[in-house]
């Protein structure tokens, strides 16, 4: 029992590293795409180290909840690390909660970044938690119902079960396309926002951090490539179902999360960045596949 | 000619003095009180905005200030120019702001530079000397202007404010995060969709206009490369071709050709650019670093060819200073090959990508009737539905080379795109045909043409109008030089001038994160309107 808890740590501390190097390989392979060098693939990591050394500047305006944020935003998205089964499909803490607490311990860290954004009271910020919300509240919908489908076709909504799925299913692969659609929305990515960009009028999730620096911008943003592992890790279970097996089971994932960034980033170069209410089309449309791959499991296909 | 003299005294006003001070340029001076309906009824006539409207302090001489008033007759391709003297005791004209949009930054400047009083403006706050900076009182273009000694004054700017349940003020710059000029925009919203935008411009003042006064003529060329650096090479022509007409000096034909191929070069460049901006303010990362690397291209052209990335240091006053000669253009047709078929490929990735052309369609429209009220110039006005284009009303050299110009009617991002990238293809046309005719001049007295009757050449002194059609549209410089070819007193107006207005009307309606993308189809100057 104790050298289980030790490997659930082992594991989550695992996906905590690895988290900003999936980043880093998105970053590249885009530079790479577009005829560019591009900064290391370890530059993730120089960003986090450059920044929880600095002082950082609050504004004098604000309350507890712009210095509270930071660590309950990482602290949720930590949280969740602990109840997936990354490395062996009983490798996590499984009384906790299951895939629904996933999805909702995430609510959590975007409640209070909406809430911290308004707090400085700037321009942006506000905009930010607007949008935000706004995309939130359109990405949750597609997201439960892919989960719920990923759910019937196990048979339990337990992740130990999403991710010891054998096999493809035409239901699950609809659904995890829905899903794919909504990890873009939920990463920051292009069609839906876009973290690179330097104009603050289009910013979503970048305007809500606009007033971080120091330490806690490094917190949030560790905490933004943890989301978008555990997203990908969540796909990746629907992508590429294969047996866990607990030697080389980290190899076989960073694989998986590979192919999964590639994707990523040639979705990312290839489109442009839509009209903001057009993310409503756009997450419309994932919930309605995600409604149509419940059918398509509920006639066991 | 006769047209507007017979149509001014149907209106009973007393024309003092007509006088056709180039073949291009008529000045008509009337009374101060006659001013307003003058100008009222050559607006009418000519169906022009206001394309200048300043004041000279000429108390040395006369003890008056004069304000002119430029429209443009596109019919008989000529300047109409409307000036009356205002003397130093009744320092005021009857503002026409009311009548004619396109006046009242004109008037709004006048106020701020002379503390000249447009009567009647609705609006009079300055637009280039902040009031937290510099005090009331501080009149810069009078001649006698000092510098106040402390410049820190506690004024503040009122903005045009919309009120209601609901609406809020979302305030950007002057500082922004791209490497861009200075401008603030206060935007006031409800939820996304901008209800109102007004522009606060004036960061990068240098007072261009007041550094010039006193210059030499050939020191000037210098200074005007600098104002505004993507369009070095539009300014230093229009500042030479004011002071060749004032000079009545004429370029030799090399120089004229060249002048025109440098110019299509400046326009290719920025147009690109602009594209690949567009590209990149809705995150189309790949067009837009395509076509960094064509402008890339293009830049280093220019430095193989003239010596300089931005074509500066190329014009001077009576030609150009740097040839084309047979290697060069062999070069230049070789580059421009490659180019074009980037361009094309460029064209053919922005227009068949569905998720761009979302962003670009029916976004920022700008009506015609307003682009024609704001006197929007150039590209803007083009994509709007107004054929206007310098180098096709005034001719000139032009007149010898076969380009067409285009006008969209729409008026949105996606027609400022399809014009954009029609001129590109019409201005390489034109370096093609520049580089045939180059042939034929070969060898014929160079192409800087010497000052007519050496040292005596700057006998002369008068005023005069140059204007080119630069990338971003109309830009216009008015020019009075002394007989020691030193200049007195100069106006500058770029079109991002009214341009800018031009911006400010084509958002409204779109929601904010849509703003960056207008903002980038005009692509406007901030140098060159603080000056």
């Amino acid at each position: 029992m104790i050298e289980k808890t030790f490997l659930i740590i082992i594991q989550a501390v695992f996906l905590v590293i690895l988290a900003p190097l999936i980043s880093g390989i998105i970053h590249k392979l885009k530079n790479n795409l577009r005829m560019r060098k591009g900064a290391s693939v370890f530059q993730p990591y120089y960003n986090f180290v450059k920044l929880i050394a600095k002082d950082e500047v609050i504004s004098r305006n604000t309350s507890w909840i712009f210095r509270a944020t930071p660590v309950i935003v990482l602290g949720s998205v930590f949280c969740v690390c602990f109840l997936l089964p990354v490395l062996h499909k009983s490798f996590f803490l499984g009384p906790l909660g299951d895939m629904l607490a996933v999805i909702f311990v995430f609510s959590l860290g975007r409640f209070f970044l909406a809430l911290a954004a308004l707090d400085a009271a700037g321009s942006f910020g506000g905009m930010g938690s607007s949008r935000e919300v706004f995309i939130a509240s359109f990405a949750e919908p597609a997201t439960l119902v892919s989960i719920f489908v990923l759910g019937l076709n196990c048979g339990s909504l337990s992740p130990s079960a999403v991710a010891s799925l054998e096999g493809w299913r035409f239901s699950s692969l609809l659904c995890g396309s829905a899903l794919g659609m909504v990890a873009l929305a939920e990463t920051a990515r292009i069609p839906v926002d876009n973290q690179e960009t330097h104009l603050e009028l289009t910013m979503v999730h970048e305007a809500m951090v606009l007033e971080y620096s120091g330490r806690s911008l490094a917190l949030l943003e560790l905490a933004a490539h943890i989301k978008q592992i555990i997203f990908f890790t969540i796909l990746s279970w629907v992508f590429f179902p294969c047996p866990v097996n607990a030697v080389w089971g980290w190899a076989w994932f960073i694989i998986k999360l590979c192919i999964i960034s590639v994707f990523v980033a040639v979705t990312e170069i290839s489109l442009a960045k839509m009209r903001l209410f057009r993310v409503l089309d756009y997450l419309g449309f994932a919930f309605l596949i995600a409604i149509l791959s419940a059918v398509f499991a509920l006639i066991g296909m | 000619m006769l047209r507007i003299e017979e149509e001014l005294k149907s209106q009973k006003i007393e024309i003092i003095e007509s006088e056709r001070i180039h073949s291009d340029e008529l000045y008509l001076t009337v009374n101060k009180e006659d001013f307003k309906t003058a100008c009222l009824s050559l607006h009418k006539l000519l169906k022009s905005a206001v394309i200048m409207f300043f004041a000279e302090d000429m108390r040395a001489q006369s003890k008056v200030f004069r304000i002119y008033c430029v429209f443009l007759d596109t019919q008989n391709h000529s300047w109409v120019v409307v000036r009356t003297d205002l003397s130093e005791d009744a320092l005021l004209f009857s503002s026409l702001a009311k009548d004619i949009y396109s006046a009242s930054i004109f008037e709004r400047e006048i106020k701020e530079m002379f503390g000249i009083m447009p009567q009647g403006c609705p609006d009079l706050r300055r637009l280039r000397l902040h009031d937290e900076v510099w005090p009331e009182g501080f009149y810069p273009l009078r001649k006698d202007s000092v510098l106040p000694k402390i410049c820190a004054f506690l004024g503040s700017y009122q903005f045009r404010r919309v009120e209601g349940n609901g609406v809020f003020e979302v305030g950007v710059g002057p500082v922004h995060a791209g490497i861009i000029g200075p401008g603030h925009f206060r935007f006031s919203v409800v939820g996304e969709p901008i209800i109102n935008l007004e522009l606060r411009l004036g960061w990068t003042h240098r007072g261009i206009e007041k550094l010039l006064e006193g210059k030499d003529i050939f020191a000037g060329v210098k200074i005007f490369e600098c104002i505004s650096g993507d369009t070095a090479f539009g300014y230093s022509s229009a500042y030479c071709q004011a002071i060749e007409k004032i000079l009545k000096v004429n370029i030799p034909l090399r120089a004229q050709y060249l002048r025109v191929i440098f110019l299509e070069f400046e326009r290719i460049y920025n147009h690109i650019n602009s594209l690949g901006g567009i590209a990149l303010d809705v995150g189309f990362s790949f067009p837009a670093q395509f076509a960094s690397l064509i402008k890339e291209r293009l830049l280093q052209l220019h430095e193989r060819i003239s010596g300089s990335r931005y074509l500066k240091g190329i014009n001077t006053v009576g030609g150009v200073q740097v040839d084309i000669e047979d290697n060069k253009a062999e070069i230049i047709r070789k580059s421009i090959f490659g180019i074009q078929k980037d361009i094309l490929e460029l064209e053919k990735m922005l227009y068949s990508s569905t998720s761009f052309m979302d962003r670009v369609d029916s976004t920022g429209i700008l009506r015609k009737k307003t682009a024609q009220d704001l006197g929007v110039t150039g590209l803007a006005a083009r994509s709007s539905g107004i054929a206007l284009d310098m180098r096709k009303v005034f001719g000139g050299i032009y007149e010898k080379f076969t380009f067409n110009i285009i006008a969209e009617q729409a008026g949105d991002v996606c027609s400022r795109m399809k014009v954009r990238f029609w001129e590109i293809k019409e201005s390489l046309g034109l370096i093609n045909q520049g580089l045939e005719k180059l042939k034929s001049v070969v060898g014929t007295s160079g192409v800087a043409g010497g000052l007519p009757g050496g040292g005596e050449a700057r006998s002369l002194d008068g005023v005069g109008i140059g204007c080119v059609e630069a990338w971003r549209g109309m830009l216009r410089v008015w020019c009075r030089i002394d007989k020691e070819g030193r200049i007195i007193r100069c106006k500058i107006v770029d079109p991002s001038f009214h341009n800018w207005e031009g911006l400010s009307f084509a958002a409204l309606g779109n929601i904010i994160p849509d703003f960056p993308l207008c903002n980038k189809s005009f692509d406007l100057s901030y140098a060159g309107n603080d000056l």
